[in-house]
């Protein structure tokens, strides 16, 4: 396996400083909120989480469909990374979410349109990990994995609509706060700045993750290869 | 080669083969309608104890037990139906036979749709009689039918991959269900609307959704069952 | 307003499981790395000791 390229440990290292830096502005810079004063502080870094797990879906389902037009299996393992990192910073967003939901509306849960989606997408992406777990072949499963993610990545706008539509038509009844409440305090452009660093910050920890992904799952191909070939 | 005057009749043709295939096999042994046809009823009536099937809450908790049967039920189905052609080798056969491979795809998701029906057929009046309320109305029997068709369109895909897997049965639901989740809700409103007798214009978003659903999935499908069904 | 007591507990809450999540994640590629670095080292030692046919 190759030694670790410079691009990546640069980007590593940015990493690094920009997540030191988005707690600082976070806790030094951007104001307290008038009403949920500190919980609030929570929403910054769990919507960077967020976009960021949406992100890599988007780079997942492309991928996957790359890998059945092309069928390079180097597709498959980006596929596989944008899965896996996927499903742990939506974790965190999800997670974080409700820790902030408890204070502000009473509930951790509510079963908005935004959060149950998350929650289907995160069970998308356990039933992806679970389909890959079953099958051997790598070829078979780099195409299954593909086509899963395609129906999921398809699915998944239709579902969160669906939902919205249902819940215009049932208010969110439980804590009694205005459906869809996230991000409903008034936002000050320090909030605004401190936000937007924090989708940098993340967005770039993503990339830098997902090539540590992309890395592992070709050392990962060339162990099985090695093994195969022992065998014979 | 031999030019096919009418490929699409023999594409047809293909399909009904299959379909035929299914249907028939399906009366002499009898063993999928059975399987998913005792286990539905036997939701239907555990749901009875689950929740407190009041006469005025019916209307509401009609639709939601119905289709959580029909899902589970047809999961049984789904299952079944694909494993039967991996056991019995009819894949491979079906696979050399030269024929668009889609046809395939529509074969089996008309057979598996079929097969829905038909326990949606025997469930619906079972449930009236039980408990009581009249559940067979046209709007209901159009939701079934739609809701069936979303079901069936992704099920069919799904099962062909569960079925190649080594966890099989246990992994058709864990890919189905978070995928299916708009037919769900929306079959389940569209019912509820029937059942309370809603003005037709509150009920549209959801038949739309249903449609909407029906149309992209089985596109899709049809596009994507090729790769799913190389040997 | 919430009590400024209550807050910081939510806050601190929510950024620890950010910390341990990550943090986990991290590790985890790490353990997995060092395992197929072995697992390579390993192939490599047996090919060696036993020549190829």
């Amino acid at each position: 396996m190759k030694s670790q390229p410079k691009l990546l440990t640069l980007l590593t290292v940015l990493s690094v400083i920009l997540f030191i830096g988005a707690l600082a502005m976070v806790f030094l810079y951007a104001p307290l909120e008038a009403v949920m004063n500190y919980v609030q502080k929570i929403f910054y870094f769990h919507i960077a989480n967020a976009w960021v797990g949406m992100l890599g879906f988007i780079v997942a389902a492309t991928a996957g469909v790359i890998y059945l037009v092309k069928k390079d299996l180097k597709w498959d393992i980006v596929e596989m990374a944008a899965v896996e990192i996927s499903l742990v910073f939506f974790f965190i967003a999800i997670i974080t979410g409700s820790i902030w939901a408890k204070p502000s509306w009473g509930t951790f849960w509510t079963w908005d349109a935004r959060l149950t989606t998350a929650a289907i997408l995160e069970m998308i992406y356990l039933a992806y990990l679970l389909l890959r777990k079953g099958i051997e072949d790598p070829e078979r499963r780099a195409r299954f994995s593909a086509v899963y993610t395609l129906i999921g990545a398809i699915s998944v706008p239709v579902s969160f609509l669906s939902i919205r539509i249902w819940q215009t038509i049932h208010p969110a009844v439980i804590g009694g706060g205005t459906s869809g409440a996230q991000g409903s305090f008034g936002m000050t452009p320090a909030m605004l700045m401190t936000m937007f660093f924090c989708l940098a910050t993340f967005s770039v920890i993503f990339v830098a993750l997902l090539w540590y992904r992309i890395r592992l799952g070709r050392l990962a191909e060339q162990v099985d290869q090695l093994k195969y070939q022992f065998m014979q | 080669m031999p030019t096919s005057k009418r490929p699409s009749f023999d594409y047809l043709k293909a399909i009904g083969a299959i379909v035929w295939k299914d249907l028939a096999s399906e009366m002499r042994s009898r063993e999928l309608l059975s399987a998913m046809l005792v286990f539905a009823l036997l939701v239907i009536l555990i749901f009875n104890f689950a929740i407190e099937l009041q006469p005025t809450l019916r209307t509401t908790i009609t639709p939601g037990v119905l289709w959580v049967t029909f899902a589970f039920a047809g999961t049984l189905g789904l299952n079944r139906s694909m494993a039967i052609e991996k056991d019995r080798g009819c894949l491979d056969g079906l696979l050399l036979a030269p024929v668009d491979r889609s046809a395939i795809y529509f074969g089996k998701a008309l057979g598996n749709l079929a097969f829905m029906l038909i326990i949606a057929m025997i469930v619906l009046p079972i449930y009236s009689l039980l408990y009581n309320i009249n559940i067979l109305i046209p709007g209901l029997l159009l939701v079934v039918l739609l809701g069936s068709i979303g079901y069936v369109a992704v099920g069919t895909l799904l099962s062909s991959m569960a079925v190649q897997t080594r966890t099989r049965e246990v992994l058709l639901p864990v890919l189905l269900f978070p995928v299916i989740v708009p037919v769900l809700l929306a079959a389940v409103k569209a019912s509820s609307g029937f059942l309370q007798n809603l003005p037709m214009n509150e009920i549209w978003p959801w038949l739309n959704i249903l449609i909407a659903y029906d149309v992209i999935f089985t596109a899709v499908a049809f596009i994507v069952f090729d790769y799913v069904i190389e040997e | 307003m919430i009590s400024y007591a209550i807050s910081i507990k939510y806050m601190l809450a929510g950024y620890a499981i950010i910390f341990i999540v990550l943090g986990t994640y991290i590790v985890s590629l790490f353990i997995r790395w060092q395992r197929f670095k072995r697992d390579l080292e390993t192939i490599r030692n047996l090919e060696k000791e036993i020549p190829a046919q």
